[in-house]
């Protein structure tokens, strides 16, 4: 039988389509990734992602030279064979600095995204589930934290209490970033606690603690996993800011951030300095984003913008 | 306007005044648990000196009585005295200074939202082309690049390259006043609230121009531009309006970096100065204004929207 690319294409569907006639169940993730898999650009995303996953992870074994190990070189070197992203004022390794920096930013995006997703689905389960005074004061505290600038709010902590290290930044940036996921949670949370699923639990005695946990939480995840998932770049955005004032981890650490605001005073005559930093942050976040619009689209297609 | 209007606004009044509240005794409590004062180089000098500075700032005080006393004066329209430069009053010196960032600000909201429309409209009409994709890939790389690097980008491009290409006539020229001055920082400051208007400007259009009134509208031969002027943008405009509030939120948090970048003598380089130098007078001034901004930019945009939506009622 001829199999013209269409012909093919119409057949895997047919096949598809037939599988869930029998019934045979198709988990959400496998619908997930089939779906995601027709889209290109998130597939690219997702392998720049991993990418810069893998070298964040590499950084912590091996750098081509030490991370902080100044003048291995000529200082404001431009890209030569034996160093491949030049050398910044202080003669140091760009291309080392940048995997660190790698390292960096995945942790303050992945830990920021965990811990202020917890917080986040915590509270917005709890609002929306016990409604009532709980939800009064819990959504109070969303809407005047709303009305106020975030990254200010962040910038505030840091100076206030002058801790510096990598995870307090995690903390200060969670504590204004689990706001929008409450808002998701409790939103979700409450369209859910009125289906018959949850009015089934509860009929048998099934306790509150597992009616949020085990009925109403896993029918929030992929819009919860869609929210976290753009929870990462936004944070790794705060803490780049962050350095760039000065006020984030503290020197000679290679945060992205830091490295650009370096470069910038020799803007005129070395611009390798701040461009690679700040091209690795940009396309970073780009990737992440547009992963996170893939797997948005992929999980709900009626979401699809 | 009805009375559930007025009973509107005036409990968003209140929630504004509590998040201004909040905010300042937030700040204010945080920053009086720092160690030392602002007047540690008083202190090597003359003791005596130190406690008369704390004296004539009431900093000698207890925590609430200080507090109370600067509701007070927030209450006349007062914020107090700068720490660093004494006797300079800062509410003059901050309503000076939003006017720098206010022209910034309105230069750059301009830009995101005709551009960032413009865009969107383009994007959905001629939906799956090349211009289509372009467009959306240039919103996911304007969403996320951070301004500061956006404007590092651009000072390359424009300040650095004319360097080169005028003989170095052009370099000193980071500051205000000038228009060249106001146009790049604007564009630096509104590119990512305008990938945000031109995505969401798209996926209104698209849903509108499937409706049958537009069908109706093109199938009596009405020209082109009407149809996607007045008949679809007029109603995909709604859910546009609702996100700026968050953008004006953007636009103010972004200004803060952007006018530290670009030199501008605006209120968000006054608050990072601040920061750096310890003037918490100010930064509890700045910030607390910043909140109070961010409220009434959000109230306006719920105000407009029933006038855009004859539906929605308060």
């Amino acid at each position: 039988m001829a199999t013209a690319p269409s012909d093919y294409a119409l057949q895997e569907d047919f096949v598809a389509s037939e599988q869930y006639e029998v019934g045979e169940s198709v988990s959400l993730w496998q619908d997930t990734w089939r779906r995601m898999r027709r889209n290109r650009l998130a597939l690219i995303a997702t392998a720049f992602v991993l990418f810069v996953l893998l070298v964040a992870i590499v950084s912590q074994f091996w750098t081509p030279y030490p991370i902080w190990k100044q003048g291995v070189g000529p200082t404001y070197q431009t890209p030569t064979l034996k160093h491949p992203l030049g050398l910044d004022q202080s003669g140091r390794d760009i291309l080392s600095r940048l995997m660190g920096g790698a390292a960096i930013s995945m942790e303050v995006g992945i830990g920021t995204a965990l811990l202020s997703s917890v917080i986040g689905i915590v509270l917005g389960l709890l609002a929306g589930f016990y409604r009532g005074w709980i939800d009064s004061i819990i959504s109070l505290v969303i809407n005047v934290w709303y009305g106020i600038p975030d990254l200010l709010v962040v910038i505030m902590i840091v100076v206030i209490t002058g801790r510096r290290e990598l995870l307090f930044i995690i903390i200060a940036i969670s504590i204004t970033a689990w706001v929008n996921m409450a808002r998701l949670v409790r939103g979700q949370t409450l369209s859910l606690r009125e289906r018959e699923f949850v009015e089934a639990a509860r009929s048998i005695g099934t306790r509150d603690f597992s009616i949020l946990f085990r009925h109403i939480f896993p029918n929030a995840l992929g819009p919860i996993i869609v929210q976290a998932t753009y929870l990462v770049p936004s944070a790794i955005i705060f803490e780049a800011f962050l350095s760039y004032l000065g006020l984030g981890v503290p020197p000679p650490n290679p945060s992205w951030g830091a490295m650009t605001a370096e470069g910038y005073r020799s803007l005129q005559y070395a611009p390798h300095i701040t461009l690679i930093p700040a091209l690795a942050l940009g396309l970073t976040l780009v990737a992440l984003n547009a992963f996170g619009d893939g797997l948005r689209d992929a999980l709900d297609p009626r979401m699809r913008r | 306007m009805t009375r559930g209007t007025f009973a509107y606004v005036g409990q968003r009044f209140v929630l504004i005044a509590l998040t201004a509240l909040v905010v300042s005794s937030i700040v204010f409590i945080g920053v009086h648990q720092l160690p030392g004062n602002a007047f540690l180089s008083e202190r090597q000098s003359s003791p005596q000196r130190e406690a008369e500075l704390l004296h004539h700032y009431g900093l000698d005080k207890p925590l609430p009585q200080q507090y109370l006393a600067w509701v007070g004066g927030v209450l006349h329209g007062d914020l107090g005295e700068s720490l660093v430069n004494r006797g300079v009053r800062i509410t003059p010196l901050l309503l000076r200074e939003l006017r720098v960032s206010a022209t910034l600000g309105l230069f750059a909201l301009l830009f995101t939202v005709v551009l960032g429309m413009g865009l969107g409209i383009l994007a959905a009409t001629k939906q799956n082309t090349w211009i289509d994709y372009a467009a959306s890939f240039g919103g996911t790389v304007g969403y996320s690049m951070p301004n500061f690097v956006t404007a590092t980008l651009l000072i390359l491009l424009t300040v650095t390259g004319f360097y080169a290409w005028s003989g170095g006539a052009f370099y000193e020229d980071i500051g205000w006043g000038k228009p060249e001055q106001v146009i790049v920082p604007a564009i630096a400051l509104g590119l990512y609230p305008m990938a945000i208007i031109s995505r969401l400007t798209r996926a209104s259009m698209l849903e509108v121009i499937r409706q049958d009134y537009v069908r109706t509208a093109w199938a009596k031969g009405l020209r082109p531009r009407l149809v996607v002027i007045r008949h679809s943008l007029r109603n995909a405009l709604i859910p546009v309006v609702t996100i700026l509030g968050p953008i004006t939120t953007s636009v103010i948090t972004g200004s803060v970096v952007i006018e530290y970048i670009f030199g501008i003598p605006g209120l968000g380089k006054e608050f990072v100065n601040s920061i750096f130098n310890r003037d918490y007078n100010i930064v509890i001034g700045v910030f607390t204004f910043y909140a109070i901004l961010v409220g009434l930019a959000n109230l306006a945009v719920d105000l407009v929207y029933p006038l855009l939506d004859p539906r929605i009622r308060y």
